[in-house]
């Protein structure tokens, strides 16, 4: 039941990022408040909630984002290799675990993106790639990622949310 | 990670990259046609709700892009600098050769489609639309879309039955073979992910100065030639480089499209359009 409802969520997620959340511009950045989402429920709920939730996401948003199928699936992939992060308890602090996993899939989604554009021949330009779009993604993604973080702990049930500290 | 999850996560990676050579033979072009088709309205309904909020929000955090009195004047400014560029490019249209004559001539009635803009790509590394016309509506791969006000906005890249796929001229991927109006000097106007548009391969001795109009010169066949791209913006001309670098501020306000015109008595020649 758990993953139907996060599979739910992610396919509904991924619809609203496509057409609402792109239309904001934040530091020039458009925000990503499905893999913010997808990072504060893999802290919260833990991998194996997730896993489902990143193939629907995935797909989605590549049929619907304006994305090569299968490339916005791979981008949001390292957020399951993140998962070994969290179960590394490298951080005590459950936001501050749930920050530096969001800047770090942040910079990983954009970098696999990156990476398909220039393989697709687009200019070689890393450099501005990275200031122009891949670290204002990452800032803004980070400070959305503090409400989102602490609407999931709270929406959490009380015996998980036991288990979680700020 | 226990067995079961890495298990997991190996299959969604040999899942994207399934996703990715189906999508490379067109496969799924049938699949992403009907998906489109079932969430186009709620996407409609979405982006206009929450539209006020993001324009809000967008204006707040980005001094330079205030209100709508922006974009109207903008769209204004667009359509005037367009037509002044139009009336330019006629006036040397018919003092230069007979040859350039006879190519303007092969366009003699244009007929554009009129279209919605029905999405934007959302990762921030590409410039792409979709427009609501698709192949039934006699959309083809490759034809040229341009804005209300006739400046270029890109190409069509991507053709399903009821959609398409538009690559502005902002794209990384996109490349644009142009000339500056005044002084007919010739190079390839390209997008980067800053949004800005350069004009390169513009040899060292050729006059460009700041304000001058940039149209597609038609090499290559892909453009019809006289099409405004923009104005230019500034010039880097380093003595040590073999061609200067022209900066170009586009026309179309690519940023806040609602409506664009595709141009379908144009067919192009393939034989450029992109990287």
């Amino acid at each position: 039941m758990r993953y139907w409802v996060g599979a739910a969520l992610a396919f509904a997620l991924a619809i609203v990022q496509a057409s609402s959340v792109s239309q904001f511009r934040v530091l020039g950045a458009t925000p990503n408040l499905l893999l913010v989402m997808l990072v504060a429920w893999l802290v919260v709920r833990g991998l194996e909630d997730v896993l489902p939730m990143i193939g629907v996401a995935g797909v989605t948003l590549g049929l619907v984002g304006m994305q090569t199928p299968g490339v916005a699936l791979l981008a949001l992939l390292p957020v399951a290799l993140l998962g070994a992060a969290r179960e590394a308890h490298v951080l005590h602090s459950q936001l501050l675990l749930a920050l530096a996993l969001v800047a770090a899939a942040s910079f990983a989604y954009h970098a696999v993106l990156l990476l398909a554009v220039f393989a697709g021949g687009g200019v070689f330009a890393p450099v501005v790639a990275l200031r122009a779009v891949i670290l204002p993604a990452a800032v803004v993604n980070v400070v959305l990622a503090v409400p989102v973080y602490a609407l999931m702990r709270f929406a959490a049930t009380p015996a998980r949310r036991g288990a979680l500290s700020f | 990670m226990t067995a079961r999850t890495l298990a997991w996560t190996g299959f969604l990676a040999i899942a994207a990259f399934v996703l990715m050579g189906a999508s490379r033979i067109a496969v799924l072009d049938p699949v992403e046609n009907l998906t489109l088709n079932v969430t186009a309205p709620i996407q409609r309904g979405l982006r206009s709700a929450t539209g006020p909020v993001a324009d809000w929000v967008n204006n707040l955090t980005d001094a330079s892009s205030l209100s709508s009195e922006n974009k109207r004047l903008r769209d204004e400014n667009e359509r005037l600098q367009a037509e002044l560029a139009r009336a330019r490019e006629d006036a040397i249209a018919q003092q230069q050769t007979a040859d350039l004559d006879a190519v303007r001539r092969q366009f003699p009635q244009d007929t554009f489609l009129d279209a919605g803009v029905v999405g934007r790509e959302s990762s921030g590394l590409r410039a792409l639309i979709a427009i609501d016309r698709g192949s039934r509506d006699g959309v083809r791969d490759g034809m040229i879309v341009v804005s209300e006000g006739r400046s270029l906005v890109g190409t069509v890249s991507r053709v399903f039955d009821d959609y398409a796929w538009v690559t502005l001229i902002t794209d990384p991927k996109s490349a644009v073979s142009a000339m500056v109006q005044e002084s007919r000097a010739q190079g390839v106007v390209a997008g980067n992910y800053d949004g800005s548009l350069n004009m390169e391969f513009v040899g060292q001795g050729a006059p460009v100065k700041k304000g001058d109009f940039v149209v597609t010169s038609g090499i290559g066949g892909a453009y019809p030639p006289g099409v405004v791209i923009g104005r230019v913006s500034g010039v880097d001309n380093t003595e040590q480089d073999l061609f200067q670098t022209v900066k170009v501020d586009h026309l179309a306000a690519l940023s806040d499209l609602e409506r664009v015109l595709v141009l379908t008595s144009f067919t192009p020649n393939r034989l450029e359009g992109g990287r």
